[in-house]
């Protein structure tokens, strides 16, 4: 047989058995057909998303791993929507469509958002096999994350009553403080006074020392000077000097008191 | 003879002034009483400053040393004080910081510690006022090895003081001089300590930083 025989042969056999093939005829009944479209586009990112998430797991690069998850999960939620839509569109009736057509199309997007959340994430510790994927690509087990989602809710930024009396005596302490200042600026300025004080009474010590032995002497002159007066005094009084001095002067008054008359008239 | 000092000085005869006050101080001199020679000149002093402060300093300076002499330094704190500020008025600032230096001196005889402390910081506030930094640190270290300065409060704010400078931190500065251990001082004294950030902190941090560079040269040139 030549070539060209077999060529032929071969032309023959795939126009004969070309009803079998899924994949032309996938495109060319689905040349205009919305929901063929879209489920076309959607299985195509399911597959690339299965990707994504194997060579996630197989990352050593934590950063990259996590990166790389981040996106499966994104395509994951937009999956989802998008199952949605073809759910509607499947349920619409398009005319040239056989009935078969339309049950299997049905059950494709029924089994739509099943293979989209098959799709392995670390998201969520769910399934087995996402736990032995995540355990493989783990580097360290050691390291835990003791805060999750739980323990950030309200009563985590409550004040307790602990805060509370911290942040009151936290205030008195303050007040204190305040307090204790002003009053160490008193104690200074005393200290200061009472220092100046010291050292004026030390300046006066010898002054007051002189004055007290001058104050000394005064005083026994003014005591000598005392007895001497007594003794002028006592030796008046004891002899006739005295009667005959008032004698004197009762006679000079009265000369006194006769010129004095006699100058009036 | 004061008195006819004191009329000398209302009619306004500076020179007549001077010249009586210092025969009454003499002529007390004589009688042996050095404390009203002393005062004599001190009236003298104050009489003049407005009109001839550097007589008056001279006077000051005479009475100061005639109580030095009959070692009645007590008396003198004050005229040391006085005279200190006229200095500082007519800005000659080295010759207020020696009068306080011989105020502590003088106190250092007398046991009057706080006098001293207080002297002693007052020297080494008028030296960084006149911008002279390497003259306080000297100031500084002298007065440091008086025992009683060391052990005092007034030490501590030097100490504080001068490192503040070191650092060239003027806030710190600002606030050290704000500080209540500088209110009893004289108030001369206090008004050039709250000024005190003067000059460029900067250049003299510079020059601190020169000089040790120099020392370093120095020690590898002896090697």
């Amino acid at each position: 047989m030549s070539m060209i025989d077999v060529l032929t042969r071969v032309d023959a056999i795939c126009n004969k058995y070309d009803k079998y093939d899924a994949d032309k005829h996938r495109s060319d009944a689905t040349a205009g057909d919305p929901f063929s479209r879209l489920y076309e586009a959607v299985d195509a990112e399911i597959d690339a998303a299965l990707e994504k998430s194997e060579r996630a797991a197989r990352e050593k690069n934590r950063a990259a791993a996590v990166a790389l998850n981040a996106d499966v999960r994104r395509t994951k939620a937009r999956l989802l929507h998008e199952a949605v839509k073809l759910q509607k569109i499947a349920a619409k009736k398009v005319k040239g469509l056989a009935p078969e057509e339309k049950a299997l199309r049905s059950d494709l997007v029924a089994a739509l958002p099943h293979r989209i959340e098959a799709i392995p994430d670390s998201g969520s510790g769910g399934a087995a096999e996402q736990n032995g994927g995540w355990n493989g690509g783990n580097a360290r087990p050691g390291i835990k994350f003791d805060s999750s989602a739980e323990t950030f809710d309200e009563g985590y930024y409550q004040t307790t009553e602990e805060s509370e009396q911290f942040r009151r005596e936290y205030e008195m302490r303050r007040i204190k403080q305040a307090g204790l200042d002003f009053i160490s600026e008193g104690l200074d300025t005393l200290k200061n006074l009472a220092e100046d004080m010291n050292e004026e009474l030390d300046r006066q010590v010898p002054l007051i020392d002189e004055i007290d032995s001058k104050v000394d002497k005064a005083n026994s002159e003014l005591r000598k000077t005392n007895v001497r007066l007594k003794q002028t005094v006592n030796q008046f009084r004891s002899t006739r000097n005295f009667t005959i001095d008032i004698i004197l002067i009762c006679v000079i008054l009265g000369i006194a008191a006769y010129l004095y008359n006699i100058l009036n008239q | 003879m004061e008195s006819a000092a004191a009329l000398a000085k209302e009619l306004g005869r500076c020179n007549e002034v001077s010249d009586f006050y210092r025969r009454a101080s003499e002529l007390y001199r004589e009688c042996g009483r050095s404390q009203p020679a002393s005062d004599a000149l001190a009236k003298g002093a104050s009489a003049l400053e407005e009109k001839a402060p550097e007589e008056a300093i001279k006077m000051y300076d005479e009475a100061c040393s005639l109580l030095e002499e009959d070692g009645k330094e007590q008396m003198a704190f004050d005229l040391y004080r006085t005279a200190a500020a006229l200095y500082v008025k007519l800005e000659k600032y080295s010759d207020a910081a020696s009068f306080f230096l011989r105020l502590g001196t003088a106190a250092d005889k007398c046991n009057a510690i706080n006098s001293q402390c207080k002297a002693y910081l007052s020297a080494i506030i008028i030296y960084l006022y006149a911008h002279d930094f390497q003259q306080a640190q000297k100031c500084y270290n002298d007065c440091s090895e008086v025992q009683a300065f060391l052990n005092s409060d007034q030490n501590r704010c030097a100490t504080k003081l001068l490192s503040a400078y070191e650092e060239g931190d003027a806030e710190e500065v600002k606030r050290i001089g704000q500080s209540s251990a500088f209110n009893h001082l004289d108030h001369v004294v206090i008004r050039l300590a709250r000024k005190l950030p003067t000059g460029d902190l900067q250049a003299i941090k510079k020059d601190a930083a020169a000089d040790d560079g120099e020392e370093a040269l120095d020690d590898d040139d002896l090697t």
